[in-house]
């Protein structure tokens, strides 16, 4: 059982920017997901965790290793993808493929090729091995940075939106991959796909503005928010009005027509009807209200 | 449309950095070529100057030509960037036209593609003017720039070349879209390119075979081909002839081209064959992930990051760019060969290794450059660094792998390069091919280098975290810490980064006495590398964010275990090899710098100038004992002088200089040293009684020169392992030098020391007396001397020392010689010792001798003959031979010239013995050289000049003159042409770079371009006007009266007193012009015609217009009347190899007319086709091509 255990977890880029704000939280085995709008911190916190960014203050624990004084050490137990995922050109896949298993300590040449033939075949990519990774296309390439980030035996796992840009096929490919991992590694996985999320996480946090902002497992999350959502479908210029009479949470557009959710413990009729709240609500309700909304 | 796309072409390239590195190879090597002979571009320039015109157009030439590989890059990359980036369906779905989009990128990169050649302008603007300020070539080899050279290469080669090479490679690539099709495009325009030369030169008509060039480089070449240098060096190929007929045919069926591929072109993608799938593999089955174990291996990851960093150098456009460029560079220079006075060597190994190392060092430098910044850049810029920087890698080993690709990548080339020139000298039918230096000349001079240089660059990338800057960086350390060191008077190599003694390998001598040293720089910097690369790899800080406090952290536990373990061991090692070669190189063989030496040289004059007349001894007999230890590069050496007073008051006291790095010790009877300043070197001993007139003395001076350790430099390169070679200069000689003394103009005025005569004047007197005692060899020390020596050496070698062998034996393990000078001489003494081969021959009781390296027994025979040759017409026409031997000895390549003593010629190692002579139709170097030196046994061994203006022509210009006159024994006057040309030339070219006075040739003052230039000219001219015979006699006479003789020494004046008899009287001005005074002729020959006349013969009549100039010693010119005898000839072919007539007669004013009567039609006529009167220029408008009279 592993345990990533962070603690008032700070950090101001020299801008003013504060992208971690006192950041504290438990995670265990399994996939946790951590939901956030863009800037957020998601990748702020994730880079500190993959020790590639150096923190203020705070501490950072997976187990007994101290990932911000002794980064080499978690490094033999990571595998990370970044948001941005590049490759070298000229080199193909099972050349990069082979070149990260050596600097992941996996020596054994016979093992090394069983184990980047496994992880080509369960991306899909066994077949284009031997083409230089630089013609990939975005989702071919992020395949591949799934696969590099799989290599060894990681405890702690770190994927930055890994299912951007891939299509839905490869999705469930990735995510069926994901579960395979085991359940013995911590994966945090960050995204604002919220179906990833829903469909692949026990635990999950909301992040923003440098802060967690919700934590805990989806469905209680959803749970909490059981009659307090409520759905319109209005026309376009009639937004503005809503937003100003009611805490609207999303508006998003179904079938040519806005479709606007708001927040509420009543029933603020006005022609709205509740509905199931959905993950996606909870991601709406942490980050758009303030604090003393979501406190109620 | 159109505007945007080009802009947009030329900007984003002007992002990157390929257009600037190009751009950097050209300038580079143009600016080097400027300056040195030892990088040539297409072929060696010869007599015209460093800039001219036709220089800078051969430059643009060639490298328009392989430039061809730049244009591939941004030709190709504009065609296909869009489909290499898949941009291509949303780009052709835009409403753009076809033809701006076309045209646009087309011509954008067009554009671009120039840019890099304009470098040969930078280079050559810089060369230019940095050439001179640097010395490395001399202001005389430089000559003016013309705007209109660079407009119309611009325009007449650089673009038009590009835009042929851009529509052929914009053509394949958007028809192929594969970078590869490009590439080999442009390599086969340029394969077809040198094809269509060998095959077009055997067709006669010279225009088609102009036309047919697609670079317009032949067409130039046919126009140029007559040029006279001083067209070379003002005339730029204009916008007429032949050259623009080409260009206008060739953009023609470029521009058709161009205009074929737009039509064709579509933005719709062609439905690409379905490319052919590779065959899978069995597919790979694995259900469960693998099991894998983890061992770190530093080793396997530094492989790993060295395979990956090879492969993207490997396959990088740049680097095959630089490749082939270099590549093609070299095989154009081996090809063109070593050139050396119009003849080539033997491809001896270290000679194919020296050009090599010309041709590509510096494409191994850009390469160590730019690909330092790619690899430490390469993680970032290829987006993987943080993936990279997450894996539990360990930095130093990433490092490493870096480093290690940048030596391996430039081992490669040096490998390929190595085989090339292998090939090269198999082809030729060389078969004592030495791979072992091929291997060796690797480890003691190309990796330390590189490898130094590999860690240094890398390093600096990580510690300066910003690639320009990083790029900025190193550059600036490469070209410009030299600079700064020498500005700051630094010598030492422990400062400037890299630094060590230069090697150069001599066949005889290996890699020479700079060897240890050199090997203890490299060691002390590859370990101050290995300090920077474990710095670079704890300061590589693979998180980002941190400030100050957490970086330093960081460091601190980057610095734990393994990291300062080796730092630690390296620093030692470092700091203790650091204490040795600053012990060895500074206190155990301390030197002056500069700045120091300059300083004591002021001092030295002015401290001790007041001795300069004082009354010394002459030495009257010497006795050398050399005792030579090759192994430990130590002479022991001993002087036993017998000196007497030749003056006529008593002597007190006995002056001597001393090189300061030794410390002799004098045997001085009732001698006390009284002064002794070892800074300056010289010492004073008072005699108890002072020695009276008439009276001798006996003096033993004890020198050693004894190696220890090794030196900041290359150390003693005349005291060495094979191939040690001394004159009697090593042992202190009397009096003040005056020699020491500072001789630049410039220098003088700064350190106010007053302006200094180059040489005392011409006696003009009856008889010179008192001003002639001294001689300008041995400057009053001693005259006519008995010399012997006593020689030796180590069980292997030959030691060798002027006059005959007396007697020869071993001690120990020791050869012992005893030689003796058969005629008393000139105290002008060689000491030799090697392990020789000997060739011998006896010619009328004379032992001709050659002592050679056992590699180089090429021309032993040619020199003998030479020997034989010059010693027959010397004999006969100037008197007999005082010495019973005639020896040439091989010494090492450090230096390149020969040198005459008694009996005794030391002759450099590439001078002559590695020339390929078997051509016998060339100019002979040998011959030249060898007679030159047996002329010195009569003209300065037998007669030397006064101390004085005019004295080195009686040797000099003597001996250049013997030497024309025994080759001119088997060649015929026109032939005699070509070694002319040389001595012109040098005339000629010297006069223009003087600095001080040019004077008339018998008051010369040691200035070489007038006592072997014009001195040789003028001799041989006269012998054509008044005969062989009495030139010689006049030389014999005036031998016969000096020969031997004791003071006063003759005078240039002596020797005209005997020519004058045996000039007639109708061409007395001779003297006067060509001897008293700086005379110059300007011939143009303005029309050459012919009309037939009744009886069938044809007369032939030239048009001449003519001038006679006087110039005085500062180059100003005067006309005189023109009442001489010139010599008009008609030739039968236009090569000018064939007189059909010739007339000598009198010019009478400025424009002449002159008629032959000949049975047949000349091709050619001129005035004075033998060239052998001194014109202003060397130019070709005395000769005309014979026309019929309309």
């Amino acid at each position: 059982m592993a345990t990533l255990s962070i603690k008032n977890l700070s950090k101001t880029y020299p801008n003013g920017v504060k992208a971690l704000n006192n950041v504290s939280i438990e995670i265990e085995n399994g996939m946790f997901g951590l939901l956030g709008p863009n800037g957020a911190g998601k990748s702020s916190l994730m880079r500190t965790l993959a020790t590639l960014q150096e923190a203020d203050s705070g501490s950072a624990f997976l187990d007994d290793i101290d990932i911000l004084n002794n980064p080499t050490e978690l490094r033999q137990v990571l595998g990370y993808l970044p948001q941005e995922f590049g490759v070298y050109a000229k080199i193909t896949a099972e050349q990069l493929l082979d070149h990260i298993c050596l600097l992941k300590g996996i020596s054994n040449r016979k093992e090394r090729k069983e184990l980047v033939g496994y992880l080509l075949q369960k991306v899909n990519l066994y077949d284009k091995r031997n083409k230089s990774v630089k013609g990939f296309s975005g989702g071919m390439k992020q395949r591949v940075g799934i696969a590099q980030a799989l290599i060894g035996s990681p405890k702690l796992i770190i994927v930055d939106e890994p299912t951007a840009g891939l299509d839905p096929g490869e999705r469930n490919r990735f995510h069926n991959l994901l579960a395979d991992v085991g359940k013995e590694v911590i994966i945090l996985l960050s995204t604002h796909i919220v179906d990833d999320v829903r469909e692949l996480c026990s635990e999950f946090a909301v992040m923003n503005q440098g802060e967690i902002v919700y934590h805990g497992a989806p469905k209680d999350a959803i749970f909490e928010l059981k009659g307090k959502v409520w759905q319109k479908s209005i026309e376009r210029e009639e937004l503005e009005e809503h937003q100003k009479n009611h805490q609207v949470i999303s508006d998003k557009m179904i079938a040519g027509k806005p479709v606007i959710h708001a927040f509420s413990d009543i029933n603020p009729s006005d022609g709205f009807n509740l509905v199931e709240p959905s993950l996606e609500d909870v991601f709406f309700v942490k980050t758009k209200l303030n604090q003393v909304v979501v406190s109620v | 449309m159109f505007k945007e796309f080009f802009l947009l072409e030329i900007k984003s390239a002007l992002k990157r950095p390929m257009v600037y590195i190009f751009f950097l190879i050209v300038a580079l090597l143009s600016f080097f070529a400027v300056i040195t002979d030892s990088i040539t571009i297409g072929g060696s320039v010869g007599n015209v100057m460093k800039n001219a015109p036709v220089v800078i157009t051969q430059f643009v030439g060639v490298f328009s030509i392989i430039g061809v590989l730049f244009a591939v890059a941004f030709f190709n990359n504009a065609a296909l960037r869009d489909y290499n980036n898949q941009f291509n369906e949303i780009l052709f779905s835009t409403p753009i036209s076809k033809a701006s989009f076309l045209f646009g990128r087309f011509f954008g990169a067009l554009m671009l593609s120039t840019i890099p050649l304009l470098g040969v302008y930078l280079g050559v603007v810089l060369g230019s003017s940095l050439g001179p300020i640097l010395g490395s070539v001399s202001a005389e080899r430089i000559g003016p720039l013309f705007l209109e050279t660079f407009v119309n290469n611009y325009l007449l080669f650089i673009l038009p070349n590009m835009f042929i090479a851009g529509v052929i490679v914009f053509a394949l690539a958007i028809k192929f879209k594969n970078t590869v099709v490009s590439f080999v495009g442009a390599f086969g325009l340029i394969v077809a390119y040198s094809i269509a030369g060998t095959l077009l030169s055997d067709v006669d008509n010279e225009t088609i075979a102009a036309l047919a060039d697609t670079f317009g480089d032949r067409a130039w070449t046919v126009e140029s081909r007559y040029f006279t240098p001083m067209e070379k060096n003002t005339v730029s190929p204009g916008f007429s002839g032949i050259l623009f007929l080409n260009r206008l045919v060739w953009l023609g069926i470029g521009a058709i081209v161009l205009i074929v591929t737009y039509l064709n072109f579509s933005f719709k993608e062609k439905q690409s064959k379905a490319k052919k799938q590779n065959v899978k593999n069995t597919t790979f089955q694995l259900i469960q992930k693998p099991q894998v174990s983890e061992a770190y291996s530093s080793w396997l990851q530094f492989s790993s990051f060295f395979k990956i960093s090879f492969l993207n150098i490997f396959k990088s456009v740049v680097f095959k760019v630089i490749f082939l460029f270099a590549l093609i560079l070299l095989v154009s220079n081996i090809v063109g060969g070593y050139e050396y006075f119009g003849l080539k060597s033997y491809p001896l190994t270290y000679i194919v290794i020296d050009m090599i190392n010309g041709s590509t060092t510096i494409f191994f430098i850009i390469i160590i450059v730019f690909f330092s910044g790619e690899l430490v850049w390469n993680d970032r810029s290829s987006k993987i660094d943080e993936v990279i920087n997450a894996t539990p890698h360990s930095s130093i080993s990433s490092l490493l792998g870096k480093v290690a690709t940048l030596v391996g990548v430039s081992t490669f080339l040096y490998i390929i390069f190595s085989v090339i020139g292998i090939t090269y000298q198999l082809i030729l039918g060389f078969t004592f091919i030495e791979f072992g230096l091929y291997f060796t000349n690797y480890l003691y001079e190309f990796l330390p280098n590189y490898l130094f240089f590999s860690i240094l660059f890398t390093a600096i990338q990580v510690f300066i975290n910003n690639k320009y800057l990083g790029y900025f960086v190193a550059v600036l350390l490469t070209f410009l810490l030299d600079i700064i060191l020498f500005a700051l008077d630094v010598n030492t190599n422990m400062i400037n980064l890299g630094s060590r003694p230069s090697l150069s390998y001599s066949d005889m001598n290996g890699f020479g006495p700079g060897a240890l040293s050199a090997s203890w720089f490299s060691t002390y910097w590859l370990l101050f590398g290995g300090i920077l690369l474990v710095l670079s790899a704890v300061f590589w800080v693979r998180s980002t964010g941190g400030n100050a406090k957490t970086r330093w952290k960081l460091v601190r536990v980057n610095l734990k275990g393994r990291n300062s373990l080796i730092l630690a061991v390296v620093s030692i090692l470092w700091l203790g090899t650091a204490s040795y070669v600053y012990y060895n190189t500074q206190i155990l063989n301390s030197y002056e710098t500069r700045d120091e030496q300059e300083q004591i040289s002021v001092d030295y004059e002015k401290q001790l100038k007041k001795y300069e007349s004082i009354t010394l001894p002459k030495v009257k007999e010497i006795v050398y004992t050399f005792d030579i230890f090759p192994n430990k590069r130590d002479v022991k050496a001993k002087a036993d002088l017998i000196v007497k007073n030749e003056s006529n008051k008593a002597i007190d006291s006995i002056h001597y200089n001393i090189n300061s790095d030794t410390d002799p010790k004098f045997t001085i009877p009732n001698g006390s040293l009284v002064f002794d300043d070892e800074r300056l070197g010289y010492r004073i001993y008072e005699l108890n009684s002072p020695l009276q007139p008439g009276e001798f003395m006996k003096i033993k001076i004890e020198v050693d020169y004894i190696s220890e350790g090794f030196e900041n430099g290359r150390g003693s390169t005349n005291i060495v392992r094979n191939g040690t070679f001394l004159n009697n200069r090593v042992i202190p000689q009397m009096g003040y030098n005056s020699g020491a003394e500072i001789a630049d103009k410039n220098d003088r005025i700064k350190f106010e020391l007053p302006p200094k005569s180059r040489m005392p004047a011409l006696y003009e007197g009856d008889s010179c007396t008192a001003d002639c005692m001294t001689n300008y060899l041995s400057e009053g020390r001693s005259d006519w001397i008995k010399t012997e020596t006593f020689i030796s050496t180590s069980s292997d070698q030959i030691a060798i020392a002027p006059g005959s062998l007396v007697k020869e034996w071993q001690e120990g393990d020791r050869n012992y010689y005893h030689y003796k000078v058969d005629e008393p001489s000139q105290d002008f003494c060689s000491f030799i010792s090697a392990d020789f081969e000997v060739a011998k021959r006896d010619w009328n009781g004379i032992s001709l001798e050659v002592y050679y390296d056992e590699k180089h027994a090429y021309n032993t025979d040619l020199m003998l003959d030479a020997i034989q040759k010059s010693l027959e017409y010397y004999i006969e026409n100037f008197g007999p031979y005082y010495h019973k031997q005639a020896r040439i000895i091989e010494f090492p390549n450090y230096s390149t010239f020969a040198q005459a003593f008694p009996g005794t010629m030391p002759y450099s190692e590439s001078f002559g013995f590695i020339i390929d002579l078997e051509d016998t139709t060339k100019n002979n170097v040998i011959d030249a050289v060898v007679a030159h030196e047996m002329a010195h046994q009569w003209w300065a061994h037998q007669l030397l000049g006064a101390n004085m203006q005019g004295g080195t022509m009686l040797s000099e210009a003597f001996s250049e003159y013997s030497s024309l006159m025994v080759m001119k024994q088997k060649k015929s006057p026109l032939e005699m042409k070509e070694f002319l040309n040389y001595d012109f030339n040098r005339y000629l070219r010297g006069r223009g770079g003087e600095t001080e006075n040019e004077l008339p040739l018998y008051k010369v003052e040691n200035q070489q371009y007038i006592h072997y230039g014009k001195g040789s000219v003028i001799l041989y001219a006269l012998q054509d006007y008044i005969g062989e015979d009495k030139v010689n006699l006049a030389m014999s006479n005036f031998l016969a009266e000096f020969r031997y003789k004791a003071p006063p020494y003759p005078t240039s004046l002596d020797f005209l007193r005997h020519l004058e008899p045996q000039v007639p009287d109708s061409l007395n001005y001779l003297i006067e012009d060509w001897f008293k005074s700086i005379t110059l002729y300007d011939f143009r020959l303005k029309e050459a015609t012919y009309v037939k006349n009744e009886t069938g013969k044809y007369k032939v009549t030239l048009e001449m217009e003519n001038r006679k100039l006087k110039a005085d010693t500062v180059g100003n010119e005067i006309e005189v009347p023109l009442n001489d005898w010139v010599d008009v000839g008609l030739f039968k072919d236009s090569e000018g190899k064939e007189l059909l007539a010739l007339e000598r007669i009198k010019f009478n004013g400025n424009m002449q007319s002159y008629t032959f009567t000949v049975d047949t039609i000349p091709a050619k006529a001129a005035i004075d086709p033998k060239r052998i009167l001194i014109e202003r220029v060397y130019e070709k408008d005395n000769f005309n091509t014979v026309s019929e009279k309309e």
